[in-house]
């Protein structure tokens, strides 16, 4: 018990600390990487809790996810070493006072709520990962294949934003250079 | 009540606020989807936490989760298409540069 | 305890290869060249570049190691002989060699230098390319095994060792492996002739040395996971498990070694081209298979 506290904790104020992180920085691959490191702490954070299927899960995606957000940051800034030290914010007071007020509406829920029994002990990891197969191929399969549907449709419409607009075809041969 | 639950719903709710902070604070597309991955990213933390302490017996629970990962990675997926098309078009994902998306 | 014998075993492992690859390169087989060589690196200045982001370069080489020595701790050698037997354990895998990538970015960017700046988000492109087929051929190895628990993986190819039972998968991994690995046809990262070392090329002395092990160690671990998920881990007559496993893993390491040295590098662009149009699919068709055969033969 203590010990999962403990663990819950220090990977909980990793992950905040990365989160941080990820604002404060001017270096872009310091910010995307620390949006990664944050984004296993929370992996680590599941592990800690017994859900291993997600925690597993969540450090792969991570790892890759963030990558790919590391050379899109380096491919759209203006200064992505950082090197200038280029303020890259805007309504600072606003939004600090925004995030803060949420944070402390959230963390008043947390601890002014009643959670009501708490359950002491997890199911087993292996037990974990194929009753999650059975309820996902199951029950909630729909969800499942709306979700594998959704990431299809994402794929597609991201792509077909992304490439250039084709020139109109010109069959009268008019201005052809330009 | 058990101080692992109420930990876990605290880093949730922090990296909520910090997430939000980033959101509004950042200029770049880049930037602010970065803040939105960290709000999600609080989510998780307070639906596995849900999942482990109140109903272990319920993996709607897991799938939830794994339903907010997947918004995590379209999320990305169409942000990226986006951005990708506004520089092209304009040369920046600057969000004080967009006003032109204004209706 | 079993923590000590599996690290040795990476590490005699990693000696042997060492010893293999300067005897490509040198043509002399020295027993004691991978010791001379690394104390060789440790004498040496250690140069830092200019104006590097000192927090990249110093972590990238350990968090290589660390992933790749990660990978190994969930492969098992012999029945009980495992550090962590998880019940993910095939889904730990994939997620411990994600972060080579996170390491060759980190590794690249940190130095503050153009090659291997190139060197690294090349092998973000590798990446795209080999990891779905990393995923899709475990993925047909579990649905056999109906297990992600390593131990039994290897227990169901007890009758029927899985290069037999799925040898599209074995060579969709085993190419793949070796793209992750950045070995040479794939070696885009560090390509000597293009990029001067690329990700390699800012490192110098313990770093290098420290690279270095991690890079070997990482063909370790890859050989050791196709011999877990395809040729059967520790099974086999006569011997004891654990040198069973040990033969297998160092012939699909040094096969990785022997591939490399007679082909040409391969262009990025082919790779991802390749692996997209023909691999994928492929890859599928595996998973395919594999269900109708489960389905189909008792």
């Amino acid at each position: 018990m203590y010990i999962q506290a403990f663990f819950v904790a220090v990977f909980g104020l990793a992950a905040i600390g990365f989160g941080v992180v990820v604002f404060r920085t001017s270096s872009m691959v310091r910010s995307a990487l620390a949006l990664l490191f944050s984004q296993t702490a929370v992996g680590c954070m599941f592990l800690a809790m017994q859900s291993e299927f997600l925690g597993v899960l969540q450090i792969m995606m991570m790892a890759t996810e963030m990558s790919i957000m590391a050379i899109f940051m380096v491919m759209f800034m203006m200064d992505p070493g950082g090197l200038g030290g280029m303020d890259m914010s805007h309504q600072k007071r606003f939004s600090l006072g925004a995030g803060g007020i949420a944070a402390a509406t959230a963390i008043a829920v947390a601890l002014l709520s009643d959670w009501g029994p708490v359950t002491a002990e997890a199911p087993d990891a292996a037990m974990q990962t194929r009753e999650l197969g059975f309820e996902m191929l199951g029950r909630s399969m729909l969800i499942f294949e709306t979700a594998a549907v959704t990431i299809l449709t994402a794929m597609i419409a991201a792509t077909a934003t992304a490439i250039p607009a084709r020139e109109p075809a010109n069959h009268d041969h008019k201005e052809t250079s330009r | 009540m058990t101080p692992v639950l109420i930990l876990a719903l605290l880093t949730g709710a922090v990296l909520f606020g910090v997430g939000v902070y980033g959101a509004l604070s950042q200029t770049n597309l880049v930037m602010i989807m970065m803040g939105v991955e960290l709000i999600l990213a609080g989510a998780l933390v307070n639906l596995v936490a849900f999942w482990r302490f109140l109903h272990p017996e319920v993996y709607s629970g897991q799938m939830f989760v794994l339903v907010v990962m997947t918004v995590m990675a379209v999320e990305m997926a169409v942000g990226f298409g986006v951005a990708t098309a506004r520089f092209r078009a304009k040369g920046s994902v600057e969000m004080e540069e967009a006003e032109d998306l204004k209706g | 305890m079993s923590i000590a014998i599996v690290l040795f075993a990476l590490l005699v492992t990693a000696w042997f290869l060492a010893m293999i690859e300067s005897w490509t390169a040198t043509g002399r087989l020295h027993p004691a060249a991978p010791l001379l060589s690394g104390l060789a690196h440790l004498g040496r200045e250690s140069v830092v570049p200019r104006t590097p982001d000192r927090v990249f370069f110093e972590t990238a080489p350990v968090l290589l190691l660390v992933a790749a020595m990660l990978g190994a701790a969930v492969l098992p050698l012999a029945p009980n002989l495992i550090i962590a037997d998880l019940a993910t354990g095939a889904l730990f895998f994939n997620a411990a060699l994600a972060y080579v990538l996170v390491a060759l970015i980190m590794g690249g960017w940190g130095p503050n230098g153009a090659y291997a700046m190139v060197g690294g988000w090349r092998f973000l492109g590798q990446l795209i390319a080999y990891a779905m087929l990393i995923v899709m051929p475990i993925t047909a190895v579990a649905m056999r095994a109906e297990s992600l628990v390593n131990t039994a993986i290897v227990g169901s190819q007890e009758s029927l060792w899985n290069i037999v039972y799925q040898p599209l998968g074995f060579v969709l991994f085993y190419i793949a492996a070796m793209a992750l690995a950045f070995r040479p046809p794939f070696d885009l990262p560090t390509a000597e002739g293009e990029l001067a070392g690329g990700v390699d090329a800012e490192y110098t002395g313990v770093r290098l040395a420290v690279l270095r092990l991690a890079r070997l160690l990482l063909v370790v671990t890859l050989a050791s996971a196709t011999t877990v998920f395809y040729l059967g881990g520790w099974h086999g007559p006569l011997l004891p498990p654990w040198a069973w496993s040990l033969i297998k893993t160092l012939a699909v390491a040094v096969s990785m070694l022997l591939v490399g040295h007679y082909l040409p590098r391969i262009r990025e662009a082919d790779l991802l081209g390749w692996c997209w149009k023909l691999g994928i699919p492929l890859a599928l068709l595996n998973i395919f298979i594999v269900g109708l055969l489960i389905l189909v033969v008792p």
